[in-house]
């Protein structure tokens, strides 16, 4: 078996359980996007929904699986075939849950207002004061740690520049071979070296962001909501912190051993350093998954009076994109998904994502 | 504390965010020498627009209840005892409910009795 097909046979498998599961890990009151009361959490028709939705998705998922490996293993293919259509199933995957999740979100919306859940009860928003001091994301200085690893080694390829190939390497194949090369300039040089540093600036701000937006409770579950939020933050900024980390490790690898071609001949670095990348940010997105989306299922609610959450639908198009001028927080928890969203109203947000990421994509296509 | 605001009733959510933080203190629950989120992370974790929040801290300082300090933020005022000033503005305050109260036919001693449960009410340790 070829490694392309092994690291996009694990990455589509990561993919179908994930999209399985997320109707389970998801924020406890929002069902496919929708608010329910707390009140009206167990209607069996809700857990009906979620229990079709899985199922569908794991049995369609497992068969794309089992036939793109068994075409890949009856036919003689080159890599770059087996990773295209690998691709395509991924995208295949995400488009046909996506499907059954605004099928779902539909049928819900729609139950919510035959039924008036929320008709009855007094919509209410509540906060803790002392919520703040509760927080424990990590400091952002702690983020310059690897930033300095990557100023280093700028200052170390500038240093060694004689020693550099004519052709420098900026792409790389699943094996860790280099695949694609540009001439060698003092800025292609350091390209790389650049675009980690750009990346991680990025995580500073994603990370600073994160901290000042806001941690939303639950006013029929406040103890829930208040696990799963500061633990969201909490190991969200962990998680960020350590693929921060691994980028780093990979990309100085990567431009180490285009200064010193010898470096890692024959070590084992070689065969670890790709595809433990890969493997180490899956397991931990999984362990990150798990522990903030069990997180507020295992305490029952108390609730008091005939109250309920605000109900937020209005400012969640599609139940998956939030617009909300007032709300001065950047990133929100995702509704289908574990982890943070935009606030697309909020014009710091577009800044923190996508300018970096215009700059990456600028300087890939427009500079070599 | 806990703070619970209601934002679809006729009562501005800056008036809401003032009277609970005032019941707060009177409460217990807030202490003085305390300080209030800041403007941004009180705003973001209710989900409410940094204006309103910040209506509620100066009509707080107005009344000399906080005190707003660069860089330290909100921070509650201790108080000995009543000034002239506030004690005037206080009864001119209650005075159109006790007014209304009259004019439901409420007696003095209705009146009295009223007041005492509130304050056992607010005195109430939870």
């Amino acid at each position: 078996m070829s490694v392309s097909l092994v690291i996009s046979a694990v990455i589509i498998l990561f993919l179908v359980i994930v999209q399985t599961v997320v109707p389970y890990l998801v924020k406890r009151t929002v069902v496919f996007g929708v608010t329910i009361p707390e009140q009206y959490l167990r209607d069996t028709k809700l857990t009906q929904y979620k229990k079709q939705y899985s199922i569908f998705t794991i049995v369609v998922g497992l068969i794309a699986l089992a036939a793109y490996i068994g075409w890949a293993a009856n036919n003689q293919l080159t890599e770059e075939q087996i990773i295209i259509v690998g691709t395509f199933i991924e995208f295949g995957i995400i488009i046909i849950s996506l499907s059954l999740y605004f099928y779902f979100h539909g049928k819900i919306k729609q139950l919510k207002q035959v039924n008036k859940w929320t008709e009855n009860l007094k919509q209410v928003k509540v906060t803790d004061l002392s919520i703040r001091s509760q927080d424990e994301m990590l400091p952002w200085f702690v983020f310059l740690l690897p930033m300095i690893i990557t100023i280093g080694l700028m200052i170390y390829t500038i240093m060694n520049y004689h020693l550099l190939p004519d052709l420098i390497p900026t792409h790389w194949g699943p094996t860790g071979e280099p695949d694609a090369f540009t001439a060698k300039t003092p800025f292609t040089a350091v390209q790389m070296p650049g675009m980690l540093l750009l990346m991680q600036i990025m995580f500073i701000f994603v990370h600073i962001g994160t901290k000042k937006s806001g941690i939303k409770l639950s006013a029929t579950n406040a103890l829930a909501s208040k696990r799963r939020q500061l633990g969201m933050r909490k190991y969200s900024s962990w998680l960020l912190f350590f693929v921060s980390f691994a980028v780093t490790i990979m990309f100085s690898y990567f431009q180490l051993s285009t200064i010193h071609p010898n470096l890692f001949e024959g070590t084992s670095l070689q065969l670890i350093i790709p595809f433990g990348f890969l493997a180490l940010v899956l397991i931990a997105t999984i362990i990150f998954s798990i522990k903030v989306g069990r997180s507020d299922k295992e305490i029952e609610p108390i609730i008091e009076g005939d109250i309920t959450d605000i109900d937020e639908d209005r400012y969640w198009k599609g139940g998956l994109w939030y617009f909300n001028k007032n709300d001065p927080s950047i990133f929100v928890e995702k509704r289908f998904g574990i982890g943070y969203t935009l606030n697309f109203a909020n014009p710091l947000g577009y800044l923190i994502v996508l300018v970096p990421l215009v700059i990456i994509l600028l300087v890939s296509f427009f500079l070599n | 504390m806990m703070i619970q605001i209601e934002p679809d009733t006729d009562i501005p959510i800056y008036t809401q965010l003032t009277n609970q933080i005032i019941e707060g203190i009177a409460r217990g629950h807030i202490k003085p020498g305390d300080s209030l989120p800041s403007v941004r992370s009180f705003a973001a974790d209710l989900g409410v627009n940094m204006h309103t929040v910040n209506k509620s801290y100066h009509e707080l300082e107005k009344k000399g209840i906080i005190q707003i300090v660069p860089k330290s933020g909100a921070v509650i005022i201790k108080h000995e005892g009543i000034d002239d000033v506030t004690y005037q503005k206080l009864k001119e305050d209650v005075k159109p409910h006790i007014a209304e109260a009259m004019v439901f036919g409420m007696t003095e001693e209705d009146i009295q009795q009223l007041v005492k449960s509130i304050i056992v009410e607010l005195k109430e340790k939870n």
